[in-house]
């Protein structure tokens, strides 16, 4: 066959493939409409039953907000009989950092306390996971289960639909009573539970049923500005308590040339300090429900940012993202940090062992303008354990098990393996009997995520350093008034796919000003454009939701 | 000394006369013939067939509202309304030409770089400083995107090692990494040293195949260092600089994706978005699988009217192009 002519049978090919869709082009896009999910007032998940702690804190707060404190350390005693055994598991995890070898004696030494059911981990890396987790569940190429984090669905488009076609329904299995076998999980918040419900379709709510089995539902701060208080008095300089000392301070401090300044991020805290909403961003206000892009204080915020920018506050090569933030609040660069509540004890660990100096604290409730502070505050369980539809009912019982072991509180042994792993080997109790890691210990049992998380403690704690556990009530202590209220509670809602192009838009605008590429007088071109792309029919989804949140 | 043949062997009898006359041979006398070609043939042809027909087949989701998690012919067709989507989309424009711009500037600035690098290493005579010299121009093409951009940002950041050395001269911070205006510039910096030692490497083999004989010639003929370079090293490795002329400009569409995500930040979007770009944050992101696939499609049409024609004018101008009429 002569080329040109094989182009010609290519060219009718494509045209006839190209005529099917021109002939039955009626319909049009329906999907990325968003969803509106329920997650409270369900009589099939499993009924609570109060799990008898072992031991009693000695710092008593007022949870959630507001978690109780150990400042020493119990002796552990049984919390759960367990005898999960048979099967091989392959669980994929989230690791920030050098994944441990998988034949551990950590592992084994929980297999055997277990009752024999072996749990291999995938470890996956925690930068990328959020994305990348996408396309594997899709995939269905995640093993056995998977443990996720509440913040990672936020990467996942419509991830409604990835639960339920993916996930195993647990709903037979753990509805009602099921305190003999599973007594951590029956004493789990009833509200983790339904947040661990999805709706096949969530226009009905005859079709929702339980997906996961629920993390930690620890509320309180998820993050903060923390400021390192030792630089801050040796330059005879006070913690800032308004928006405008943070100004001065910040001022005061940075110094271009001699490589200082105050800051490096400083997007998804500061909107607090200037009463803007916390993510999804829509706020009830004058009976209406409105987007931080359309308030007054919006504008006030990026003004700040931008002022931070222009007189070099921030450290210059932020933009570039590329910089290791932890690494330059250690060595001093920075006087204060954008993060996540894990730094505060992340960095007191690495002044505990020497490999930093000095001292941080996070920044309280503070308000610009003498207005009312309003704090940021975690909303739902961390996240769930999802296992593969494709299990058997038994497996998902075996895999239950292990679960149930791993929600054992402060002050049981299991707690104690889990979280510090074998006496001797992991780790060796410290002068004041507070565990502490050996070197095997940090680089196996302390890193960030391994079967930690895999289901949530029937009760969270301060735990820890006690100095740091002090100071970290006191702190909950001092902002839980501050708490913001979420305007959606006991709903889970998931923009529309054209408002959720529109906020990448935004957010990508909103740097131009930040940084000094765009002026401020474009805010209210932007927040139009916003607005017409999606952000306008996005707010017909979010009032919906907001009165079904609020019985209207 | 052998007697030189000088003609042809005498004509045996009347066939000589008679005028060749090919018969058409049966499909099955083709297939007895050609079977070791054929069946050599398979497993390129498989590798093709799983690795790119089949998921080509599927850029019919460009036409439906396509969910993953319906079957397939439950998904339903929408004729051109993601084409009409993305053709109306304020960012695909913008995304479009600045693809055009890195593309072209690519064109005219690292192609001819690569060449100039291959001219220098043919010259090299030592042939330790040529492989030494060979492999640290090369080598960066093996680090990722990421490591780039890390590198420039520590030794072109206001906060780099220039910087900090300026500094100390009583000079100002640079601000290349998050300026702009001189993002084209650095961009370009960027591939000149990521790319061009590695577009070198083919340019240097066709160098190689040429006959240096035609050298030794051209010199006793009193040709000069650059009369040799005009006259037989271009005209040498000419149809290689067009093949991959041609091979650059069907991919002109595809500038790449991870250097313009990971600077986005940096310079903002209006400068970094390109089409690949386009197509994660607009719809990827969106898991709107249809859409991304439209975008797509049209780039590769593109990309292959750009191949046909110039192609085209390859043939016109004399030279083989990639593929020959028959």
């Amino acid at each position: 066959m002569r080329r040109r002519s094989l182009f010609k049978v290519a060219g009718i090919g494509a045209l006839g493939a190209t005529g099917i869709p021109v002939i039955a082009a009626c319909s049009d896009i329906k999907s990325g409409e968003g969803t509106a999910q329920t997650t409270e007032g369900f009589d099939f998940l499993p009924t609570y039953k109060e799990y008898e702690l072992p031991v009693q804190p000695d710092l008593v707060g007022e949870p959630p907000n507001h978690p109780s404190g150990f400042t020493s350390y119990p002796t552990p005693v049984d919390g759960v009989e367990t005898a999960a055994e048979g099967g091989e598991y392959e669980v994929t995890v989230a690791m920030w950092g050098t994944p441990p070898a998988a034949d551990d004696p950590y592992y084994e030494a929980l297999s055997e306390a277990w009752g024999g059911t072996k749990i291999k981990l995938r470890h996956a890396d925690g930068n990328t996971f959020a994305q990348t987790s996408v396309q594997w569940l899709q995939a269905n190429e995640f093993g056995d289960a998977i443990n996720m984090f509440g913040w990672m669905t936020d990467s996942h488009p419509n991830f409604q639909e990835t639960v339920v076609n993916t996930f195993y329904d647990l709903t037979e299995v753990v509805k009602g009573d099921i305190s003999d076998r599973w007594p951590l999980l029956a004493g789990e918040p009833t509200a983790s539970w339904g947040q661990s419900v999805w709706s096949t379709d969530p226009a009905d709510p005859e079709t929702a049923r339980v997906f996961g089995v629920p993390q930690n539902f620890s509320k309180g701060p998820g993050n903060g500005i923390f400021v390192r208080t030792d630089l801050l008095e040796a330059a005879n300089l006070a913690m800032p308590t308004t928006v405008e000392e943070v100004l001065d301070v910040a001022r005061a401090w940075s110094d271009g040339a001699a490589g200082k300044w105050a800051f490096l991020g400083l997007d998804y805290v500061t909107p607090e300090w200037f009463g803007l909403a916390s993510s999804p961003g829509w706020a009830y206000i004058d009976g209406k429900l409105v987007h931080n892009s359309e308030r007054p204080e919006y504008t006030e915020w990026l003004e700040f940012r931008r002022t931070c920018w222009d007189e070099g506050l921030i450290h210059p090569d932020t933009p570039t993202g590329t910089l290791d933030g932890h690494a330059l609040h250690v060595a001093g660069t920075i006087l204060m940090s954008q993060d996540g509540i894990s730094w505060w004890g992340d960095f007191t660990n690495q002044v505990n062992t020497g490999t930093a100096t000095g001292s941080i604290d996070p920044i309280g409730a503070i308000g610009a303008q003498g207005r009312e502070p309003i704090r940021y505050v975690n909303k739902a369980a961390e996240g769930w354990t999802f296992f593969n539809k494709d299990l058997s009912e038994d497996q998902v019982k075996e895999l239950l098990d292990v679960m149930n072991f791993c929600s054992a509180p402060y002050g049981t042994k299991e707690y104690e393996l889990l979280n510090y792993g074998v006496e001797g080997t992991h780790f060796t109790y410290g002068d004041d009997g507070i565990p502490v890691y050996t070197e095997a210990g940090t680089a196996t049992v302390q890193a960030p995520v391994n079967l930690k998380t895999a289901s949530g403690q029937v009760e969270v704690f301060l735990t820890g350093d006690p100095d740091l556990v002090q100071r970290r009530f006191e702190y909950n202590a001092s902002v839980k008034d501050f708490a913001e209220a979420d305007p959606f509670k006991g709903l889970r809602v998931e923009g529309p796919a054209d408002y959720k192009t529109a906020a990448q838009t935004l957010i990508d605008q909103q740097n131009d000003i930040a940084y000094g590429r765009a002026e401020l007088s474009t805010i209210p071109d932007m927040v139009q454009t916003f607005l017409d792309s999606g952000g306008e029919a996005a707010r017909e989804l979010f009032t919906s939701a907001y009165n079904q949140a609020q019985g209207k | 000394m052998a007697a030189i043949q000088t003609s042809s062997p005498p004509a045996t009898g009347r066939a000589a006369d008679r005028p060749i006359i090919r018969r058409k041979r049966t499909f099955r006398q083709r297939l007895r013939h050609d079977w070791p070609l054929l069946l050599m043939s398979i497993p390129a042809l498989a590798q093709l067939a799983v690795f790119f027909y089949w998921p080509s087949s599927w850029n019919i989701i460009a036409f439906m509202d396509y969910s993953p998690y319906n079957s397939f012919w439950e998904n339903p067709f929408v004729g051109f309304a993601w084409f009409e989507r993305l053709f109306s989309d304020p960012y695909f424009v913008p995304a479009l030409l600045n693809t055009l711009k890195f593309a072209a500037l690519n064109l005219a600035f690292l192609f001819p770089l690569s060449i100039a690098l291959a001219l220098i290493m043919h010259s090299v005579v030592s042939t330790k400083i040529r492989s030494v010299f060979q492999s640290i121009v090369y080598l960066p093409y093996f680090f990722s995107w990421v490591l780039v951009v890390t590198i420039f940002v520590q030794v072109l950041g206001a906060d780099g090692l220039i910087s900090n050395w300026l500094l100390g001269f009583g000079g100002e911070r640079l601000d290349i990494m998050s300026d702009p205006s001189t993002f084209t510039f650095l961009a370009w910096l960027q591939w000149a040293w990521k790319d061009a030692g590695w577009g070198m490497i083919i340019f240097l083999a066709a160098l190689a195949s040429i006959n240096p004989s035609l050298y030794e010639a051209a010199a006793v003929d009193g040709a000069g260092r650059w009369k040799r370079l005009w006259h037989i090293t271009l005209p040498g490795i000419r149809p290689v600089i067009v093949l991959l002329l041609i091979l650059h400009i069907g991919n002109i569409l595809s500038v790449g994706f991870e250097q313009y995500q990971l600077q986005r930040e940096a310079v903002g979007y209006q400068t970094t978005e390109v089409l690949d770009t386009f197509v994660y944050y607009r719809a990827i992101q969106t898991a709107q699988y249809s859409f991304g696939t439209a975008a797509g499609l049209f780039k590769g049409v593109i990309g292959l009217v750009l191949i046909l024609v110039a192609n085209n004018v390859a043939h016109r101008l004399g030279e083989q192009g990639i593929y020959q009429k028959s």
